[in-house]
């Protein structure tokens, strides 16, 4: 504890000329401007109840600063909470995701399909492009976990799947020319400092083979910039013609009729040694959603206790200011004013500091998501978590509602007391 | 010389009503903080107590799950011939080559459906992992297509009930029993006949290998030998630490827990800080009359710090007991909760745990809260001049 009477110690000996550099500090705080701006406004006009009630909220600075403070970090929880949620929940969607269908072995993921299947789905009506698309799960160099994926593909059956990327005049050609390169994301590209013609090697997880992969494009433009595409021939040469493919993506002709098409694959390869679950791509990413278990029950209800919480430190600082000032809310009330007229006062202030803490709040969370590197920071488990305007929305309605809130119990406070009451309040 | 702690303790409760609302406020980011602990705990535990320390689990080189990994049928001719291997009564060498498939199934009561491991298991497998044993119905015939599943797991899906079947493929396969595996890993997986597996998947190849050396000497020996086998190309590894490294699921959990607890703790921080500011400055004359009666400025600081340390505590014990009751309603009810484990893409059953010490470490979190938060409202009350705060109203 020595360190405490030290400081009381300083304190005690502190000169004239430091308490004066300690007063020009407070003009670093933008309350006090505020304050000052308030005040130079009343000068100039007069007392206006607006400017009465920002007064009257600005002059215990520390607890205005502690409030907007605490509501700022709960919103700003709010909505990371709110974020992380959505980026759960709802992967990215693109218009081309609609037309694209991913057929995968009815038992799981990880079962394979035979190859054979390719010339039955074909001519199915409604498919206009199918390429076999196998996840290979290989760690690149000598990463333990490998945050992009890696599928072989089919590469002249998948250039007509990939409408929506955009991959440089030519390149592509190199690509289906050589059949141990691939073509790779703009990201993944920026991330390990790759360029064209360096070779990238993979470590297999799920096959008992290693890829040797030379870069003969890129692509970019696309919702995921990451993933790495090879030619599916090479993944079967190195495990020795096994004749299966991971899945199948296919390509519609357009929209409505992707529910047929869907189907119709199903029903194809029923009864058969390999029963198939079409869906759209859309689905298909929901379903790992699916896997993730009570994840979003878990995230809402923390988001509920933030919550919770935000309203309990909102309405205890604004009782405790409203205590404060029960005397002078008592003489307003002997001077004439209203009920309603205090209320409002009450109103405005919670409501007044709810807001400010809200927009540094939310402006902060905003500002802090969108400009730092996320993807680099959690190694690509989050790619996007975008605060969108209406997430951002919901945490101004939630501030805004808590202003209103915390207002109810000090104004029945108020209300209640008489004006005698109120003056001997000694509190 | 200390003020009586009694004086504290009597100022927190007659200002009951201005301190609830701080109090309810730690309560809730102290229950947030050891649920989400608890439930980290929880996945870990399933994992970390998976395994005999005798036996050897071999994998392939490179993969990270048993269900990612190939061995086949030559490299377990091979390996079963290693004199190291222990034997049983019958003179049979006491290995276990296993099958694990991801088959997905439909979730009970919800939408939507999720993975789910099945294991191709032998009679050598199950007599090495003794810590799973039956609870409901009777175990798999070889050569039938029957499965028993972990009753935990069974909980959480549909058709896994006795008599349910699961679809694996063009074949159904029928639930006969329900085992228990004491919180292990095991508790996520169903078990079935090996060949059958096999079979039904139409694969030749097997998932992993578990085997049990003679000793504790056999084990290092045997472990060194199959690395350092470059025609093998295995991976073998203590039954133990393979699922110790799987605790690797917890870890979205326990940063989420970390993040949450700080920024709420933030929060709460100021929120102590305004309430123990207010408790100073309604208190001025009182401090006054302390100073005048002969009581230091460090008794004055220490006094506060500990009426505001007490406060939080307060609201840890609730936040704590809180967390608790509802663990206790979640063991009551039998609640299972699940996660996908991000190595084998499968789900993972598990509970979470409230225990006695992350009770306290609740309870101290929230003291830290207090104590940071009362800190700077007791330094002022001890600057307060003495004269003027007799003489304020």
């Amino acid at each position: 504890m020595g360190f405490i009477t030290d400081y009381i110690q300083l304190q005690k000996a502190k000169l004239a000329h430091e308490r004066a550099f300690l007063h020009l500090l407070r003009w670093f705080s933008p309350l006090v401007w505020l304050d000052y701006l308030l005040r130079l406004i009343v000068r100039r006009f007069g007392l206006s109840y607006l400017t009465f009630i920002g007064i009257s909220a600005l002059r215990n600075q520390r607890r205005a600063l502690l409030t907007i403070i605490s509501v700022a970090v709960s919103c700003a929880l709010l909505v990371t909470l709110l974020t992380l949620q959505r980026e759960l929940t709802v992967p990215p969607e693109s218009e081309a995701a609609s037309l694209r269908i991913i057929a995968r072995n009815k038992v799981s993921l990880a079962q394979p399909l035979p190859a054979k299947q390719l010339p039955i789905i074909e001519k199915i009506p409604g498919v206009v492009a199918v390429s076999p698309f196998t996840f290979f799960g290989g760690n690149f160099r000598e990463e333990t976990v490998t945050s992009f994926a890696q599928f072989a593909v089919d590469p002249v059956r998948f250039k007509d799947l990939i409408v929506e990327g955009h991959i440089a005049e030519g390149t592509y050609e190199a690509f289906i020319k050589d059949r141990t390169s691939c073509f790779v994301g703009a990201d993944t590209m920026k991330r390990y400092g790759l360029k064209i013609g360096d070779k990238m090697r993979f470590t297999g997880t799920f096959y008992p083979v290693d890829l040797d992969l030379k870069i003969a494009a890129v692509f970019q433009g696309t919702v995921d910039d990451r993933g790495v595409f090879f030619h599916h021939k090479l993944l079967d040469e190195l495990m020795g013609d096994p004749g299966t493919v991971g899945t199948w993506y296919l390509r519609v002709a357009s929209a409505g009729v992707a529910n047929d098409v869907i189907a119709r694959v199903n029903k194809a390869f029923e009864n058969s040694s390999a029963e198939v679950r079409a869906e759209t791509e859309r689905a298909f990413q929901m379903g790992f959603i699916s896997m993730l278990g009570n994840v979003k029950l878990l995230i809402g209800s923390i988001s509920a206790v933030v919550v919770f919480t935000l309203v309990l430190v909102t309405v205890s600082t604004m009782s405790m200011a409203i205590r404060e000032r029960f005397r002078e809310l008592a003489v307003l009330k002997a001077l004439g004013f209203r009920r309603t007229e205090l209320f409002s006062f009450i109103l405005a202030e919670s409501f007044g500091l709810a807001a400010l803490g809200a927009l540094v709040g939310i402006g902060g969370a905003w500002a802090f998501w969108t400009f730092m590197d996320l993807q680099k920071m959690t190694n690509g488990f989050l790619i996007y978590f975008e605060v969108t305007p209406r997430i951002m929305a919901t945490g101004a309605v939630v501030a805004a509602l808590l202003g209103i809130v915390s207002a109810i119990a000090p104004s029945l406070a108020v209300a209640r007391t008489s004006v005698v009451e109120g003056l001997k309040t000694l509190d | 010389m200390a003020l009586p702690l009694r004086y504290n303790v009597r100022n927190v409760l007659v200002r009951w009503r201005t301190t609830a609302f701080t109090v309810l406020g730690i309560a809730a980011v102290v229950t947030v903080f050891v649920l989400l602990r608890g439930m980290a705990r929880g996945i870990e535990r399933s994992s970390g107590n998976t395994g005999d320390p005798r036996n050897i689990l071999v994998v392939r080189k490179g993969s990270q799950a048993e269900s990612g990994s190939l061995v086949t049928r030559d490299q377990f001719r091979t390996l079963q011939y290693f004199e190291e291997i222990a034997r049983n009564e019958k003179n049979e060498p006491v290995i276990s080559a296993e099958l694990v498939m991801i088959v997905s199934a439909p979730r009970r009561g919800a939408a939507g459906e999720a993975n789910t491991l099945l294991r191709g298991v032998t009679p050598r497998g199950m007599e090495l992992r003794p810590q799973v044993t039956l609870k409901e119905g009777r175990w798999f015939t070889p050569g039938k297509r029957e499965v028993v599943v972990a009753q935990r797991l069974a909980s959480r899906f549909a058709g896994f009930e006795l008599g349910g079947t699961i679809k694996a493929g063009p074949d159904r396969l029928t639930v006969v029993g329900h085992f228990d595996a004491a919180g292990s890993a095991f508790d996520s997986e169903a078990w079935m006949d090996a060949d059958e597996c096999r079979s039904i998947f139409d694969r030749d190849m097997y998932s992993s290998i578990l085997l049990r050396p003679r000793d504790e000497a056999a084990l290092t020996n045997l472990v060194a030998r199959i690395q350092a086998d470059k025609r093998l190309s295995l991976r073998a590894e203590r039954e133990v630490d393979y699922y110790a490294k799987q605790t690797m699921t917890a870890m979205p959990i326990k940063i989420l827990a970390g993040i949450l607890g700080v920024a709420m703790s933030i929060g709460a921080v100021f929120a102590a800080m305004n309430t123990m500011y207010a408790s100073v400055a309604a208190r001025t004359r009182e401090v006054g009359t302390l100073r005048v009666l002969g009581f230091s400025r460090f008794a004055i600081v220490l006094s506060f710090l500990i009426e505001g340390t007490f406060l939080a505590m307060l609201g840890g014990l609730l936040g704590s007991l809180l967390a608790w009751s509802v663990y206790a309603v979640v063991l009551l009810r039998g609640i299972n909760f699940g996660t996908m484990d991000f190595q084998s893409f499968a789900e993972t059953v598990f509970q979470f745990r409230v225990t006695p010490d992350l009770m306290l470490l609740g309870v101290l979190f929230s003291a830290a809260i207090g104590f940071v938060g009362s800190l700077l409202p007791a330094l002022r009350a001890a600057q307060l001049p003495v004269i003027s705060a007799l003489k304020s109203l």
